[in-house]
């Protein structure tokens, strides 16, 4: 036995780096005092899309479940924030939680037939599952069926008396569940769930044959990222205070902008949704005036990023460089390894 | 045998389709045991290991483990009851290092959390003699270190049953004597092992009993040596042991 072992986590770079993502994050905390309502707003919508970017890219670059129906839960969790709110009193921030479990609650029976598929079958079965969704909201008259529904005007007030007080509230929360999205999945990468994840990535036969279950293990992932999912929508219909069912299970929106954010940015990585997501909004907020321009622009710009570095942008300098903010890895600290 | 047997199968049957890959097939194993199975290639030996670890199902048969009865267990739960086995073609979990890939045995293999797994980890990896490269990616080793590496992730999910699969196959001399020498401790811990192997020498050091297979048939099955002259086995393997090395 080996008395004086130690395994190493951190490396150096990533002591600095957290270092000065605590000074990063405390100067984004204040933003509501060094910036207007419309820059809130769009650090607010950028934090949901870094959350939704970092889940897509768990559940396809670390669990190989490559979905196109995510949508399916973000409207999922849009609708039930307003159905909570609007018939049974829940006040709209709890109900940002109660979205979470519902989330996960519907998730859990529809995995196991999903499960069923493989490869693109999988995909085109998340994306089916996503239109059920649509349809079958269009039909609840009492949500404003096809048409969709505003949030009540009391309700809206309730969430906090004056605009500006809501905008901070809200620009918080989605800094949280940002925040928090990309924190659950780098601890969930470095505990136990991230070796079978990326046991079962190499090989399913080996994982199976040393004990790991590979349904159990796929089945959680698709669970939780579900219910985070669903928080994240839940949020973001509440930032429009308005639902209808072509909002709230687009397939662009939550889903196609979803991918070239985590491919432009490094799909396998925890740093590269982030990246990602940075990239989509500047080239967002400089080129949408030009619509359908901007369309073109985005899918030469994913075309580029494939062929030059179908790492993603992220993926291919760490690669070069070794530079990784958020490491994985365990290092043996021992007399005779190296 | 006086004691109870480790392993005991009974009328094993593998078909595909109209192929009869595993025909009626039974042995036991006791306790502490080390067996050896001969067979050219193609013989059915590494499908009886997937039968024995549940890699895939048996058409026919049943297969006993430590006093119960495991035939429709899934591989994973055969592994957590004590049955741990090496592949002929290496599966090393590429992206990891290799201590993340001993302690995923360890942490799955077993249900140990990962300090817990941790001394194991690197005991396993000492006596491996894989500890210089405990933090080498699993995709940068030789084959002989991957081999090993097979053998580390097996031995960290503490079985009382280890399947090695050509585990000796493609190594030179030297490293398949250091092989040799690395099998012998694991077995003086008490651990039972079924060896498929070509390079008879390596297996002649090891086993107390072998096992020849033909087109899925055990065709005989006794001492080594007696095994080793006796008339099937030099018909079948006439010329094989000049290519140890051979890939099932
Ligand atoms: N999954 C499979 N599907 C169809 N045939 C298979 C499969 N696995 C093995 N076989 C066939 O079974 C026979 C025995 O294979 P195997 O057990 O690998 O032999 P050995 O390990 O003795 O070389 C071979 O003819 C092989 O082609
Ligand atoms: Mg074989």
């Amino acid at each position: 036995m080996a008395p004086h072992v130690k395994i190493e986590r951190g490396t150096r770079t990533s002591r600095i780096a957290g270092r000065l993502a605590l000074v990063l994050l405390a100067a984004l905390a204040a933003a509501p005092w060094w910036t207007g309502r419309a820059n809130l707003r769009l650090l607010g919508e950028f934090y949901t899309f870094v959350a939704l970017a970092s889940l897509w890219n768990l559940l396809a670059g670390y669990a190989g479940l490559v979905s196109v129906g995510q949508q399916a839960f973000v409207g999922f969790g849009g609708y039930v924030l307003f159905a909570a709110a609007m018939f049974y009193g829940v006040p709209p921030l709890l109900a940002i939680v109660l979205a979470g479990v519902v989330g996960a609650l519907i998730a859990l029976p529809m995995a196991p037939l999903l499960f069923r598929l493989h490869g693109a079958y999988f995909a085109i079965g998340t994306w089916v599952a996503a239109e059920v969704f649509r349809l079958s909201f269009a039909q609840v008259s009492v949500l404003g069926g096809g048409s969709g529904t505003s949030l009540p005007a009391r309700l809206v007030t309730g969430i906090a008396a004056t605009r500006d007080q809501r905008d901070m509230l809200l620009y918080w929360c989605a800094l949280a569940l940002g925040l928090g999205t990309v924190a659950m999945i780098y601890a969930l990468l470095r505990s136990r769930a991230g070796l079978a994840l990326a046991a079962i990535r190499d090989s399913e036969i080996a994982s199976e044959s040393l004990g790991i279950d590979i349904f159990r293990t796929k089945l959680a992932i698709y669970v939780a990222t579900a219910a985070v999912t669903s928080m994240v929508g839940a949020l973001i219909f509440l930032q429009k205070l308005r639902i209808s069912p072509d909002a709230a299970f687009s397939v662009n929106d939550w889903t196609a902008y979803v991918i070239f954010i985590v491919v432009i940015g490094g799909i396998g990585t925890i740093e590269g949704p982030i990246v990602g997501a940075i990239v989509f909004f500047l080239l967002r907020e400089t080129l949408a005036d030009l619509g359908t321009i901007y369309l073109v622009i985005l899918g030469m710009v994913a075309i580029a990023v494939m062929l030059k570095a179908p790492r993603g942008l992220w993926g291919s300098f760490s690669h070069r460089t070794g530079i990784v903010l958020f490491p994985l890895r365990r290092r043996v600290v021992h007399p005779d390894a190296r | 045998m006086a004691s109870v047997p480790l392993l005991s199968v009974s009328g094993l049957v593998k078909r595909y389709g109209a192929l009869l890959v595993t025909d009626d097939v039974s042995l036991t194993l006791a306790p502490g045991e080390a067996l050896g199975i001969l067979g050219p290639n193609g013989a059915g030996k590494t499908t009886l290991f997937n039968l024995i670890a549940g890699t895939v199902a048996p058409s026919a048969g049943t297969i006993m483990f430590a006093g119960a009865d495991v035939t429709t267990l899934r591989a994973r739960e055969r592994c957590r009851r004590g049955i741990a086995r090496s592949f002929q073609i290496p599966h090393p979990f590429v992206g990891m290092t290799i201590y993340e890939n001993v302690l995923t045995g360890a942490a799955f293999g077993r249900g140990l959390t990962e300090r817990a797994a941790q001394d194991r980890c690197i005991d396993v990896l000492e006596r491996t003699g894989l500890i210089r490269k405990a933090n080498a990616l699993a995709g940068d080793l030789t084959l002989l270190e991957r081999k090993r590496l097979e053998l580390a992730r097996a031995l960290a999910t503490e079985p009382s049953l280890l399947l090695l699969d050509e585990i000796a196959g493609g190594l030179t001399e030297a490293e398949c004597q250091s092989l040799i020498g690395t099998i012998r401790d694991v077995r003086a811990t008490g651990v039972s092992i079924i060896w498929i192997e070509h390079v008879v020498h390596a297996l002649l050091a090891v086993v107390d009993r072998m096992t020849v297979l033909d087109f899925g048939r055990k065709i005989a099955e006794g001492d080594p040596q007696a095994i080793m002259a006796s008339p099937e086995v030099a018909s079948i393997y006439m010329g094989l042991e000049d290519h140890g090395g051979a890939h099932g």
